[in-house]
């Protein structure tokens, strides 16, 4: 493990850093979205007479004068609608409108100018009050069975377990509230476009672009070098993009559209709802029989993205007989879509919780409940795990964290006013290696620069970049350039599915080594090379050697008078199938709950982590100590709450709540650093999100811990502990 | 944010004779320029007063003057007021973040707009910013409305932590007008929304705070500020008390008692203080003391917790002031 700082950290804290709202093209003309105010029907007219001659206004887009955006061609787990497309509405927030004017001042004040006038009818947005309309959903096998021989039906299988505990939990629509909300610029020279824009992947913006512009995607050049935050949502599309795209063409001058952090909250889609009943079958020691995991999710009526929630049981503990089963109420309710651990970190709460409530019914620790369920194989497919110390997460991280003083009785650990309870839970996420494709450039001036599409949210994408090629080429971090970010650059993994380490970094490696290659080689042919002819020319720490001589490939490229050798590489998909491919973890946390106000404070928090081989041990602290970060909301603060009329009641930074630094103790990390030689020769897994996963259920346990209380509906606020 | 005209002066004269109806005075900013950009508040002149000589502070015998323009961290960096008013040192620490009480004036925190989500969305209806226009919030979205003052028109509660302090405290304010000086008390100053909630307090039109007067109160030096939020910093309260105690021999002699987060107004409870006052302060006595900070209280769909959680509040606050648990 290596720990180096991030190669952008300095441009980003100093402020160099360019974002996508930064961008500031000369003749810059300002867009703000007009948003619907009902939940479903009409939009019958728009009045935009007043705010068309307000100062500065260049035009106004509706429905009825639309930009001519073309159907999107794919879902992106985001709006299948184009914009300003029709005059539906689908949901509360929904964008119906576009006013572009000389400054941002001047657009906000005109669309405040436009008299909407609607057909309203009948919505539904309430997702509990809907359960009892939840439909198979409209992807993906409604239910999933693995059954012992001796078991028709998992209901039989828990009918035989010695013991069962059956419970329900709830969690709430989420937001990814990150840092940077969704801002593009875009440009046009002739024919040909230029976009700066948010985004986790530039590719996915070139397409989708592609498609609604009706252009050819080689006329579009899409960059995106630093990203704020995405947790999933900037991999779609969403609708300040194309509006900026096509409001600049038709003006002819370049056109900026900058969500209002209001409008991330509806424009932008959240993580669904939940609702998921589960069921553990086990005898007397704790060894699961049968688990049955039912999961409902919210959806949206405007796309298709259902979170699968009851999945994560395929993956965690080992049973005979298992089922899952997925549905989902849909809703007239902004877009459903991805956020950081889709599916497994609101599966992981029940789950998690479930078999803490059988391991309180039993009396058996909640380590040792998983310890006695380890699944030595895949429990769905039994297929092995290509590489898993989970046991090592277990020992090393209770004996780091003093669990074996956790008094197993509720209540009985007071500090003044506070009650003190300790929690676990496992972590787990998938893991996967797709093609990527890098191009290493070695330059000149003796520095090297890697490129690739990608995108670094504030992950350290860059800086692995950076470092992977520097260990290949023997030479310096500082001294290697990562482009990350850039349409022209060969194709790398977009940011996504905790994918871009495992994925991007052994294109890295392949390109170092072969941009190394290309430099031998053009050392020995090209005639103005002092190798030139030369037999045993040597590579070594950016250096050639032959005979007598040594040379920096700096030096040498000036020599020759060429400014860079360059190779690109692409590493393929992991085709390996034999195996299971996740990575995991353990988590242990101490929670404090006011004896008289019943608010509930973390105060200690270790996770280990099992994630294959860590590029850079500084950044992936931060990966999983933001995981972490994002658990604790997730656990005791984070609701979004819809209204009747379909907005959401808390769409801002001030009630929408995420933890603040007062809210997050040291976080103590501990990575194993196994490296994971089935999944690539580098050996990395994911760590992006896997560190949500199980956070929010580990802090039920230790509030369970310390009142008795087991809270089965997240948030965990104190109005549900005051009683 | 519409178009207005912004002049700046350093006269409290000229600042009285610039204001009119459509004018708004801008001191620290964060509450008004905030809702200029959500288009509740849309004055079409803006008259900045931050040039105006009204920021010092003395404590004296008499007890404590804070002019109007000075900074919240002026106030919650100032020894004397730590040592005398522990509560009101407290309750500005607790409030909103360091950069916006570098910012924010006292005078401004006191007028400060409700947090109410429908008051700051002007795609809703919201009788305290649009009179007659309905409160969404009876019904709707109300865990974090008032218990204590509300009316069928408005349930929004007072967002400031300080006057909820300078209430226990019986503090007032001077306010200058055109047509002179006057001095109001603060639980005075602030009104009960009833049908009028867009009438928030008792400062005339063009009428400035130009300064808070605290009065001696030697026994505030044990006293304390309990703030009770989700989230540890930078969140408006769910519950708040603010207490001072005068302990003579393990008995309470008197108490000042004042609660926020749940009124329409800062919310002062002399049941509370009187039910109290000498008596020892005993976990249970103390908890029977609280339940009647209650009196009154009317409960939402949502709010519900506030009545035991301001109780608690309470209790918790008292106990520990006391040296008790």
């Amino acid at each position: 493990m290596t720990a180096t700082d991030r190669v952008d950290g300095r441009p980003k804290v100093t402020g160099a850093a360019a974002y996508a709202a930064d961008r500031h093209p000369a003749g810059l003309a300002y867009g703000y979205l007009i948003t619907s105010t009902i939940a479903r029907g009409t939009v019958t007219g728009m009045d935009t007479t007043a705010a068309a001659s307000a100062p500065g206004v260049l035009a106004v887009y509706t429905p009825f004068n639309s930009l001519g955006l073309f159907t999107y061609n794919r879902e992106q787990n985001d709006e299948v609608h184009a914009p300003l497309r029709d005059a539906n509405v689908r949901y509360y927030g929904q964008a119906i409108g576009f006013v572009v004017a000389e400054t941002f001042e001047q657009a906000r004040d005109a669309a405040t100018l436009v008299a909407v006038s609607y057909d309203a009818q009948p919505s539904k947005t309430s997702f509990v009050d809907n359960l009892g309309g939840a439909t198979p959903p409209p992807s993906g096998a409604p239910t999933v069975d693995v059954l012992a021989p001796e078991f028709a039906t998992i209901d039989a299988a828990l009918a035989a377990s010695e013991v069962v505990v059956t419970a329900t939990y709830l969690t709430p629509c989420n937001d990814h509230v990150a840092m940077e909300p969704h801002a593009t610029v875009a440009a046009w020279q002739g024919d040909n476009l230029t976009v700066h824009t948010v985004s986790q992947g530039v590719r996915l913006v070139q397409e989708r672009l592609s498609s609604t512009l009706g252009i050819d995607q080689s006329r579009i050049h899409v960059i995106n070098p630093h990203v704020g935050g995405g947790f999933g949502n900037k991999w779609g599309m969403w609708a300040q993009m194309p509006l900026a795209a096509a409001a600049a063409r038709v003006l002819g001058r370049p056109v900026k559209a900058a969500l209002t952090r209001e409008q991330v909250f509806t424009i932008v889609g959240h993580r669904p709802a939940t609702s998921q009943t589960v069921s553990l079958g086990a005898r007397r020691d704790g060894t699961l029989i049968a688990v049955k995991h039912d999961g409902v999710s919210s959806k949206s009526a405007s796309n298709g993205f259902t979170e699968s929630v009851a999945s994560t049981s395929l993956s965690t503990y080992a049973t005979p007989n298992l089922h899952i089963g997925r549905a989902v109420v849909t809703l007239d309710v902004p877009v459903t879509t991805i956020m950081r651990a889709p599916g497994e970190s609101n599966g992981a709460f029940a789950q998690e919780s479930a078999l803490d409530e059988l391991a309180d019914q039993l009396g058996v620790d909640p380590l040792e409940i998983r310890r006695r369920n380890y699944a030595t194989v895949k429990p769905d497919n039994k297929l092995p795990w290509s590489s898993k110390h989970l046991d090592e997460c277990y020992d090393l991280g209770a004996a780091r964290f003093g669990w074996s003083r956790r008094n197993p009785v509720p209540g009985s650990v007071t500090d003044g006013d506070w009650l003190v309870g300790m929690g676990m839970a496992t972590c787990t996420y998938s893991a996967s290696r797709s093609s990527a494709s890098i191009k290493v450039r070695l330059l000149a001036d003796g520095t090297a620069v890697v490129a690739g599409t990608g995108a670094d949210l504030g992950t350290g994408q860059s800086t692995v970049f950076a470092i992977l090629a520097a260990e290949v080429l023997g030479i310096p971090v500082r001294r290697v350039s990562p482009d990350i970010g850039d349409s022209t650059a060969p194709t790398a993994a977009n940011a996504g599915g905790s994918g871009s380490t495992s994925t991007n970094g052994p294109a890295v490696q392949l390109a170092a080594a072969a941009a190394r290659d290309a430099l031998l080689r053009f050392a020995v042919e090209h005639e103005r090379s002092p190798f030139h002819g030369m037999t045993d020319v040597r590579y070594e720490n950016g250096d050639l050697k032959a005979g007598g001589l040594t040379m920096s490939f700096g030096t040498l490229l000036s020599t020759a008078d060429v400014p860079a050798v360059e190779a690109t590489a692409t590493s393929p998909r992991n085709e390996n199938r034999t195996v299971a491919y996740r990575s995991f973890g353990a988590h242990f946390c101490e929670v404090r709950v006011n004896r008289w106000t019943a608010e509930a404070r973390v105060s200690r928090w270790l996770t280990v982590v099992d994630a294959g081989r860590i590029v850079n041990e500084k950044t992936s602290r931060s990966q999983i100590v933001g995981g972490v970060i994002m658990g604790i909301g997730h656990a005791l603060l984070e609701d979004a709450r819809m209204e009747p009329t379909g907005r959401f009641a808390n769409a801002n930074m001030a009630s929408y709540l995420v933890p603040v630094n007062a809210d997050i103790p040291p976080i103590d990390v501990h990575f194993l650093d196994y490296p994971d030689s089935t999944l690539s020769s580098l050996g990395a897994r994911g760590i992006g999100e896997l560190a949500i996963v199980g956070a929010a259920s580990a802090i039920a346990g230790a509030i369970h811990n310390a009142t008795g209380k087991r809270i089965r509906e997240l948030p965990i606020t104190l109005d549900k502990l005051l009683t | 944010m519409h178009a207005y005209d912004f002049v700046a002066t350093n006269s409290v004269d000229r600042a009285l004779k610039l204001a009119n109806p459509d004018s708004a005075f801008l001191a620290g900013g964060t509450t008004l320029v905030d809702l200029m950009k959500l288009d509740v508040m849309t004055p079409r002149h803006v008259i900045d007063i931050n040039g105006l000589d009204l920021c010092g502070i003395t404590a004296n015998h008499n007890g404590l003057r804070i002019g109007a323009m000075a900074r919240m961290s002026d106030v919650a960096n100032h020894s004397e007021v730590a040592n005398r008013y522990p509560m009101l040192t407290q309750a500005l620490l607790l409030s909103a973040s360091g950069q916006i009480r570098n910012m924010a004036s006292v005078g401004g925190n006191l007028l400060q707009r409700t947090r109410c989500d429908y008051f700051r969305d002007v795609r809703t209806p919201c009788n305290k910013r649009e009179p007659g226009s309905g409160c969404p919030a009876q019904t709707g979205e109300n865990r974090n409305h008032a218990i204590l003052g509300t009316s069928t028109a408005c349930v929004a509660t007072h967002p400031s932590d300080l006057a909820v302090a300078l209430v226990a405290l019986g503090a007032s304010v001077r306010l200058r007008g055109r047509e002179g000086v006057r001095q109001v008390p603060l639980d005075q100053f602030y009104r009960l929304p009833g049908d009028t909630p867009h009438l928030e307090n008792q400062l005339r039109p063009g009428e400035l705070i130009t300064e808070v007067l605290v009065p001696a109160l030697s026994w505030a030096r044990r006293s304390t500020y309990l703030k009770i939020r989700d989230r540890s910093s930078y969140e408006f309260a769910l519950t708040s008390v603010a207490v001072a105690l005068d302990l003579r021999d393990g008995t309470v002699h008197n108490a000042r008692i004042a609660v926020g987060g749940v009124g329409a107004r800062p919310w002062r409870l002399p049941a509370v203080e009187d039910a109290l006052r000498q008596h020892r302060p005993t976990a249970d006595h103390v908890q029977a003391a609280a339940a009647r900070a209650a009196e009154g209280a009317r409960p939402l769909a949502h709010n519900g917790f506030k009545v035991t959680l301001m109780q608690r509040t309470i209790t918790r606050a008292v106990l520990n002031l006391a040296g008790r648990r």
